[in-house]
């Protein structure tokens, strides 16, 4: 548990370090410590498939490369859009207010009974296939049209339109 | 002949299509054939319906017909079916419209001749003359309220049909809110009553309302929104504004929607749903004050209006406060048979004074006319028939069915009586006055309109002459026993107001206290139609200019007593000012905010946050942040 | 679900259509596929339905009826996109094979019967829209709406997958009928998180449908999106969304009704208020349809309000027309601005005396948008309201109807500038595919308003 207590401080203590710092490389960083925190959550609880991908995938892949667009875009401290106070602290209050409520409305205050997981195996590489390929298979194949449309949105709007003559 | 009742509203509809479509194709005669030939065809359907209601009254039957075209909503615990209800109250309202309808369409025939949207003009009555035929036959209030909604938008395009000029369109727009309100709250009505009673079918609704207690809380909110769709559609205190404005339109509208049918859908409705009225006796007594007090007000608006067609306006406004002085006081015969007599002498008196219009070349202004007696002779002699009859002198028809609301009031309310003899008084007065202005005396007008003076041709006098007639002789429908009558009218209607007729119990009066009304009302009528008489014609007195100084009252009264004013710094204004405010505040263009705003202005985003719909994603998420905790809170109280 | 395999090969052919240069093929194969799709609902018709692919959807007669209506309504978006896309850019293949993307997506929406699913559906049918948003690049308007739409969506997203998982934390399953199964059998011992999550789909499904207070992106989105794409958001999209929203809440919430009820009364109420009160002051037509999309959003969440076994039927009435009248009078817009140039009040002018029969399609849209009796809007507004009523909910009425009223005020004000408002203008062309659809979706209006029968029973 004092685990899991200690992990759940540092992806939260990262997660607010992203947000706070100026620089746009440093706060990238935070993030992928932040994910790394995240891989060790999923290792507690024996998913180990979402583990790995999620090291290999957001950290490895997707982050790298938001690494590399920030870099060749060359942003810094100075290019991040001012922001007043108020809108700072209204923004604070605001997302403080839907934690407190949505806390409230789970009732955690109260109760909190230990994580039992029915089916510890769950994670497991194979198990996870079995149930992609079985129960799950209609979402996993539409999913490839999800993937698919977002892949044509890409191309067309980054494409450039051939210059009329 | 019972079961063609589906044809008779369908017939016109069929005309409008026709004159719409082929508005281009057909030739105006053909165009004027068709639009009065589907009209006349539903008057002679009307008429054999009518005898064979008559043929079951005879035979002492209630005499009610239900035919159900098909079923229309069906949903659940709703339905609605599209039915016809033919009993004796809708097969004279039939009668009404179709053959009224029928002489108006003829006129137009004449009148409309030069007009370029002739064809448009017709289907567009046609129209007209279908949902009001859906309106009268309507078995349900949902039905009902078709034809009810549908007037009013017949009403709006004919009033704006003369649509270059702006203040014609101004006026249509007019009708057309008032009109608004008043369905507003018949449709809340309806809704009620399918609450109340789980169906909304006439024959279901009223015996169970039957059976309520007297001044049931329900009863009384739904009669009162009721009497507000009233007062919408019969232009009562205090949405009667428009009414005078609508006569805008075509002078033949005004006659048919204005003054004969669609404004007296109020009273039809209310009388129709009598026993709701009756057993919630404070909506009848709002009725009777409302009615009398827009009695007076308009007749008193009438004396000093100087347009031909307003001071018509109002003298019907007028006269359909005496309807609901009528229904308040439970003469809901009585109001019927005014809807009756009044439907035609006022479409007589319209198409009167649109012969008297057509003839000066578009002038409507009293103070340009005098002397048109021998020029237009048939017009003269009709609209004194008319003049007579509305003002009550007997024996013409305005009035045995004005002695019927007043002796009706009188045993209700002494004071109802006194206002209603007033404003009787007023009506002769302006009615005569209107006379005297217009065919006596020399003429004012200009040379140029006095060379052009004419009579109207025949398809414009015949209808005339016919009203004339039926004017003249209307008030034999339903004598009073006093004057040795059979109170046909009565008896033929008793089935409809059955039910009322058990709560009240009969109606008594002695005939000695009765014979002295109406020598009184007589008297009175005649005294005030003398005056009129010998103020303009005789002496030849002409109404002051626009901006001449006048008394108080008189100044009260041409300006209409402000009520036009009253309502633009009441209503108007403050909801205008309601719309700038949500104009400026909650959408402020959005498009300008985040991708020109980021690409183009950092620095200004900055200066300051405008509130809600300013385009900026980041308040509309905050916003929704705002929300999502609200809903969240709530849940959190309440799970 | 032979339908759903039709519409994604059909918008995978498409894609090729595009790679071959065949552009003329493009939208008599997409058509050919849309209707195809439609007869094969069709024959499915009248079977019992069996939830398929391990309770993954279900084909009930309310998917089949919506998914038709979605479909069909893809059909008339699609004939009035001949000639539009061609000005905008080349890639015409990849639009249509876009909207086919996200009707396929709108599809599931309608017929899901496990959460995962919804979210699925919800999100191709979205990422679609949020790309079409965006198509007219040299355009800040139409840039900014596309991106305005994919942050709150994407934010959206996150209410609703956050509910999912809490959902799924107290019941255990992801598919409809569990859960049913789990808010019947422990009717005092439901998890708090199980309420929280019923409250997170509210947000995010009233976010989907634009309803208050999650309806600040429809006024912009929709008004900077080319107009044939705002068609779509504002009909397919909003149908399945309102479909979708019923068919989750009737399988699976009404036990708990007394507690999401009030919720959804007060949204109810205040996109009511806010689509009607700013259509009102509106000068842009486009904008002024955007808000009033809002207030019909409010109409629709009634048979959610009043939720029971009239609900799918109302809302299939009212959506139908809702849609069809839409589909005029943006359609009537495209045309409007193509010859004008302007997009306010002021553009319709004169407009009956030079197009007579396009006036009279637009007018009756208005009239049945506005609710006047005998078109199909007055029909739709009626079985909402006395659905509701027959749940005694009298105030929610009585406001509703005041807000008719309002309505109708700013539906006029494009039926009084085409009749009322004199101008010597030129007649617009109106090219076949589109009188076509005009004259449909006007007689359709005409016959459901006149005959609603043929469309209440279905359900």
């Amino acid at each position: 548990m004092s685990v899991f207590y200690f992990v759940a401080f540092l992806s939260i203590f990262f997660a607010l370090m992203t947000i706070f710092t100026k620089n746009p490389v440093h706060s990238v960083l935070y993030l992928v410590i932040t994910f790394f925190t995240f891989t060790v959550h999923y290792i507690l609880l024996n998913a180990q498939f979402l583990a790995v991908v999620n090291f290999i995938v957001y950290m490895g892949a997707i982050m790298v490369l938001f690494l590399f667009v920030l870099m060749l875009l060359n942003l810094n401290k100075d290019t991040e859009p001012l922001k007043s106070n108020l809108v700072k602290f209204m923004g604070v209050i605001a997302g403080m207010c839907l934690l407190v409520t949505l806390a409230a409305s789970f009732r955690l205050l109260q109760i909190s009974d230990p994580v039992v997981l029915k089916n510890p195996d769950i994670g497991l590489v194979s198990n996870l296939g079995k149930v992609l390929f079985s129960d799950f298979l209609l979402p996993f194949e539409i999913s490839s049209i999800l993937l698919l449309t977002a892949m044509v949105g890409a191309v067309l709007l980054a494409k450039n339109d051939p210059k009329k003559v | 002949m019972i079961d063609l009742i589906w044809l008779i509203p369908l017939l016109p509809l069929v005309g409008f299509l026709l004159n719409g479509l082929g508005r281009n194709v057909l030739s105006k005669p053909l165009v004027g054939l068709l639009g009065s030939g589907v009209v006349l065809a539903s008057f002679l359907l009307s008429c054999g319906v009518f005898a064979e209601v008559y043929t079951a009254r005879q035979a002492g039957e209630p005499a009610v017909f239900i035919q159900s075209v098909f079923e229309w909503i069906a949903a659940g615990s709703l339905e609605v079916s599209l039915s016809f209800l033919v009993d004796p109250l809708s097969a004279i309202m039939l009668l009404i419209v179709t053959g009224i309808g029928f002489l108006i369409h003829v006129y137009s025939i004449g009148y409309m001749k030069h007009d370029a949207g002739f064809a448009k003009f017709f289907a567009f009555l046609n129209l007209f003359v279908f949902f009001m035929l859906v309106l009268v036959l309507g078995s349900n209030y949902a039905v009902m309220f078709i034809g009810w909604e549908g007037v009013g938008l017949c009403s709006y395009l004919l009033i704006g049909f003369w649509f270059k000029n702006k203040e014609f369109a101004s006026a249509g727009k007019k009708a057309f809110v008032m009109n608004r309100i008043g369905d507003l709250s018949f449709l809340i009505a309806v809704f009620l009553i399918f609450n109340t009673f789980g169906t909304l079918e006439f024959t279901g609704v009223f015996p169970q309302a039957a059976g309520m207690a007297m001044g049931d809380t329900t009863l009384l909110l739904v009669t009162l929104l009721l009497f507000v769709a009233a007062t919408g559609k019969s232009a009562q205190i205090p949405l009667f504004t428009w009414l005078p404005d609508a006569m805008a339109g075509p002078t033949p509208v005004s006659a048919l929607i204005h003054a004969a049918t669609m404004v007296t859908a109020g009273i039809y409705m209310i009388a129709r749903s009598n026993i709701l009225f009756t057993l919630s006796p404070v909506t009848l007594q709002i009725v009777a004050a409302i009615g009398i007090c827009t009695a007076l007000l308009a007749a008193a608006i009438a004396i000093t209006q100087n347009d031909i067609k307003k001071v018509l306006a109002y003298s019907t406004v007028s006269q359909l406060g005496y309807m609901f002085l009528g229904l308040g006081v439970g003469a809901f015969t009585g109001a019927f048979f005014h809807v009756i007599t009044h439907a035609f002498f006022k479409a007589l008196l319209f198409l009167g004074a649109g012969s008297v219009i057509h003839a000066m070349g578009d002038e409507q202004d009293m103070r340009h006319m005098g002397g048109l007696k021998k020029h237009l002779p048939i017009t003269y002699v009709t609209m004194l028939v008319a003049t007579i009859a509305i003002a009550g002198i007997p024996p013409l028809s305005g009035f045995f069915s004005k002695d019927e609301i007043l002796a009706h009031a009188f045993s209700a309310n002494k004071l109802l009586w006194v206002l209603g003899f007033v404003g009787a008084l007023f009506t002769a007065f302006y009615m005569f006055r209107l006379l005297s202005l217009t065919f006596f005396g020399k003429f004012r007008g200009t040379t140029e309109q006095a060379d052009h003076l004419h009579e109207s041709p025949a398809s414009m006098t015949v209808p005339l002459i016919i009203l004339a007639v039926l004017s003249a002789v209307g008030g034999l429908l339903n004598v009073p026993s006093a004057l040795g009558g059979g109170q046909a009218l009565a008896n033929f209607l008793s089935p409809v107001f059955a039910d009322s007729a058990a709560v009240t119990g009969p109606f008594h009066l002695d005939h000695s206290t009765e014979y002295v009304l109406m020598a009184v009302s007589a008297v009175g009528a005649i005294v005030m139609a003398v005056v009129a008489y010998r103020q303009y014609a005789v002496k030849g007195t002409v109404p002051k200019a626009d901006d001449a100084p006048r008394g108080v009252l008189a100044k009260l009264s041409y300006h209409k007593f402000y009520v036009d004013e009253l309502y633009d710094t009441l209503v108007v204004r403050p909801l205008n000012a309601l719309s700038v405010f949500f104009y400026r505040i909650v959408d402020r263009a959005g498009i300008d905010g985040l991708v020109n705003g980021l690409g183009k202005r950092v620095g200004e985003s900055a200066q300051g946050i405008r509130l809600l719909q300013n385009g900026n994603v980041g308040s509309y998420i905050f916003m929704m942040v705002i929300a999502a905790v609200l809903i969240l809170a709530f849940g959190v109280f309440n799970g | 679900m032979s339908a759903i395999i039709t519409l994604s090969l059909l918008a995978i052919l498409v894609l090729y259509l595009g790679l071959f240069k065949a552009r003329r093929a493009l939208l008599p194969v997409s058509l050919l596929g849309l209707v195809a799709t439609v007869v094969l609902y069709g024959v499915q018709w009248g079977k019992t339905a069996e939830p398929l692919y391990s309770g993954m959807v279900l084909f009930d007669h309310f998917a089949v009826v919506f998914s038709v209506v979605c479909v069909i309504l893809t059909i008339l978006v699609l004939l009035l996109s001949k000639d539009y896309f061609d000005k905008s850019s080349p890639h015409v293949a990849e639009y249509y094979a876009l909207l086919l993307f996200s009707l396929t997506g709108a599809v599931l929406v309608v017929s899901f019967h496990n959460l995962a699913m919804l979210f699925i559906g919800i999100e191709i049918m979205s990422v679609a829209l949020y790309i079409l948003a965006g198509i007219r690049k040299k355009d800040f308007a139409s840039n900014e709406a596309a991106l305005k739409y994919f942050l709150m969506g994407a934010y959206s997203t996150g209410f609703l997958l956050f509910g999912i998982a809490l959902l799924y934390g107290a019941s255990g399953s992801f598919d409809l009928a569990a859960i049913k199964e789990y808010v019947v059998s422990n009717p005092q011992g439901i998890s708090p998180l199980f309420y929280a999550g019923i409250l997170l789909l509210i947000v995010s499904l009233a976010f989907k449908l634009g309803a208050a207070p999650f309806h600040f992106w429809t006024p912009d989105v929709y008004d900077g999106s080319p107009i044939l794409i705002t068609i779509f958001m504002a009909t397919v999209v909003k149908t399945a969304a309102i479909a979708g929203f019923l068919r989750l809440f009737y399988f699976c919430f009404i036990p708990l009704q007394d507690f999401w009820v009030p919720v959804l009364l007060v949204m109810t109420i205040i996109t009511l208020f806010v689509g009607n009160l700013t259509a009102i002051v509106q000068q842009s037509v486009k904008r002024m349809l955007a808000y009033s999309s809002i207030s019909h959003a409010g109409y629709l969440l009634f048979a959610i309000v009043a939720i029971g076994a009239t609900s799918a039927n109302s809302v299939l009435f009212y959506v139908t027309a809702y849609s069809l009248s839409t589909i005029i009078g943006f359609g009537s817009l495209i045309l409007v601005k193509r010859a004008t140039g302007s997009e306010h009040f002021e553009a319709f002018n004169g407009l009956a005396k030079k197009n007579p029969y396009l006036s009279l399609a637009i007018a009756i849209a208005m009239l049945s948008l506005a609710g006047i009796p005998l078109t199909a809007g007055f029909v739709g507004k009626f079985m909402m309201f006395s659905g509701v009523l027959a749940d005694y909910q009298v105030l929610l009425v009585v406001l509703a109807v005041i807000n008719a009223a309002m309505g109708i005020f700013y539906y006029f004000r494009v039926i009084v500038a085409m009749y009322f408002k004199p101008l010597d203008r030129d007649a617009i062309v109106v090219s076949g595919p589109y009188r076509v659809v005009f004259f449909l979706a006007a007689l359709i209006t005409l016959l459901l308003g006149v005959y609603p029968a043929w469309l209440t029973g279905l359900i």
